[in-house]
C-alpha cells in the first residue's frame, strides 16, 4: 500500500521538533563578546547603576558619558532619572538612587564630551580597552551636598489648573540665591500612612532644580526639603474646571528659594 | 519495496527537518540564553571591574564590590580583578586606573572570605 507523502512529512516533523529542541534547549548558541547594550534589561539597570556609582566616586563626567554611550537611547539623563525613581521605589539602597540622580542631574547641566572621548568599543571596532585615560578628579564622598548658603525657604505655593497635566502632581522648583535651579536636592513627601522621596534634576529638560511627585486624590501631603527643613503642609488635590465645565484634579506648584546672603 | 520506499522517505524528511531546524535555531533565530555579564567582551568586562574598583574607592564597601564582581560569573571576585589588571596593564590603562584595580585586588586578598551573592 502506498501511503503517499506521509512518511516524508512525519520524518520532517520529527526532524524539525528534534532540531529545534537541540538548538534552543540542549545546546543553544553561547554568546560571547557581547556589549553592554546586549544585556537583559535588569542587568542593564545594574550596569547603569554601577556607571553612576563609579561617577559618584570619581566625578569623571566624560568617562561616565562614554560608558553611557554604549547604550542606545535618546536621553541618558531621562533614563537615569527614571531608573533612580524605580530603584527608590523598589527599596534599593538610597546611595544607588543618589548616584543615579547625581549623574542624571550633571548630564542635564553640563555639555557633552568631545567626540574624541567616545570609547572605541562603542563604535563596534574589534579592539580594546576603553580609550579614556584621563585621570579622574577625586570627589570626596557621594553624599548629598547642598548649595552653600542660607536654608531654602518657601517662595511660592500655587494651585495649578492645567488640563494638560493629566494626573495631579506636586511640582516643585528649587532655586539658589542667584535664581539658578539646584539639582540633587532630596525632597521628602509624607502623608498619613506613608512617605516617599525624590531628587530634583531628574528631568533636566524641565530645569535642573525641577522635581515632581504624583498625587493620589483624597490624600493630604506634606513636602519637605530633606536637609534644609523648608516645609509645605496640607497639599491635596483641588478640583479645577476645564473649558467644557468638567472637573479634574489640579496640581500644586511649589518654589523653594535660597535667600540672598545679607 | 514499498516498505523500503517509505523508510527512505521518512529518513529524507527527518534529515531535512533536522537541518532546517538547526539552521533556524542556531543561525537565524538563536535563543539568547547567555546574555549576562559573563558574556561581556573582555574590554567591557575589564571596564566593568574598573567601575567596581572606582565605586569601591568612593563607597569603601568591600562586600558591595564583591557582590558586584560575583555577578560576572562563577569565578572568584579576585580572579576577575586579576584578569582585569592583566588586561589593563597590557592595554596601558592610566596609572590611576591600575592603582584602583590593585587596591581592590589587595583588599580582596586581605579580607576574610565571604559567601558571594548572586546578584549585583
Amino acid at each position: 500500500m502506498n501511503r503517499g507523502p506521509w512518511p516524508l512529512l512525519v520524518g520532517l516533523l520529527l526532524g524539525v521538533v528534534g532540531g529545534l529542541t537541540y538548538a534552543w534547549a540542549i545546546d543553544p548558541v553561547k554568546f560571547v563578546g557581547s556589549s553592554p547594550a546586549a544585556l537583559p534589561s535588569d542587568v542593564q539597570a545594574d550596569y547603569l547603576t554601577l556607571i553612576a556609582s563609579a561617577y559618584a566616586a570619581t566625578g569623571d563626567l566624560p568617562r561616565a558619558q562614554a560608558r553611557l554611550g554604549l547604550f542606545p537611547g535618546p536621553n541618558a539623563a531621562e533614563t537615569l532619572g527614571a531608573l533612580a525613581q524605580a530603584r527608590l521605589a523598589s527599596g534599593r539602597p538610597p546611595s544607588e538612587a543618589h548616584a543615579l540622580a547625581l549623574l542624571a542631574a550633571d548630564l542635564g547641566v553640563r555639555p557633552s564630551p568631545p567626540p574624541g572621548l567616545t570609547p572605541r568599543a562603542a563604535t563596534g571596532a574589534p579592539t580594546a580597552s576603553p580609550t579614556i585615560t584621563r585621570t579622574p578628579t577625586t570627589r570626596p564622598s557621594p553624599t548629598v551636598t547642598l548649595t552653600p548658603g542660607a536654608p531654602f525657604q518657601v517662595d511660592r505655593r500655587e494651585l495649578e489648573c492645567d488640563a494638560a497635566l493629566r494626573v495631579p502632581r506636586i511640582r516643585l522648583l528649587v532655586l539658589d540665591a542667584a535664581g539658578q535651579g539646584v539639582p540633587r536636592i532630596e525632597v521628602l513627601v509624607l502623608w498619613d500612612n506613608g512617605q516617599d522621596h525624590f531628587y530634583t534634576g531628574l528631568k533636566p529638560e524641565l530645569g535642573s532644580g525641577y522635581g515632581d511627585f504624583t498625587m493620589s486624590e483624597g490624600v493630604t501631603y506634606t513636602v519637605r526639603l530633606a536637609e534644609s527643613g523648608a516645609l509645605v503642609t496640607g497639599l491635596e488635590t483641588e478640583p479645577c474646571l476645564d473649558d467644557a465645565g468638567g472637573v479634574y484634579p489640579g496640581s500644586w506648584w511649589l518654589v523653594f528659594v535660597q535667600p540672598p546672603p545679607p | 519495496m514499498p516498505h523500503l520506499l517509505r523508510t527512505f522517505r521518512f529518513w529524507i524528511g527527518l534529515i531535512l527537518g533536522l537541518a532546517a531546524a538547526l539552521l533556524y535555531g542556531w543561525v537565524l533565530q538563536p535563543v539568547r540564553v547567555d546574555t549576562s555579564l559573563i558574556s561581556l567582551r573582555q574590554d567591557y568586562r575589564t571596564d566593568y571591574v574598573l567601575m567596581v574598583a572606582e565605586a569601591y574607592g568612593g563607597e569603601g564597601e568591600l562586600s558591595l564590590a564583591v557582590q558586584r564582581l560575583a555577578a560576572l560569573g562563577p569565578e572568584t571576585p579576585a580572579q576577575y580583578v586579576d584578569a582585569a589588571i592583566a588586561y589593563a596593564s597590557d592595554q596601558a590603562f592610566a596609572v590611576d586606573d591600575l592603582e584602583r584595580l590593585s587596591r581592590l585586588a589587595r583588599d580582596l586578598q586581605s579580607a576574610p572570605p565571604t559567601p558571594a551573592a548572586s546578584s549585583p
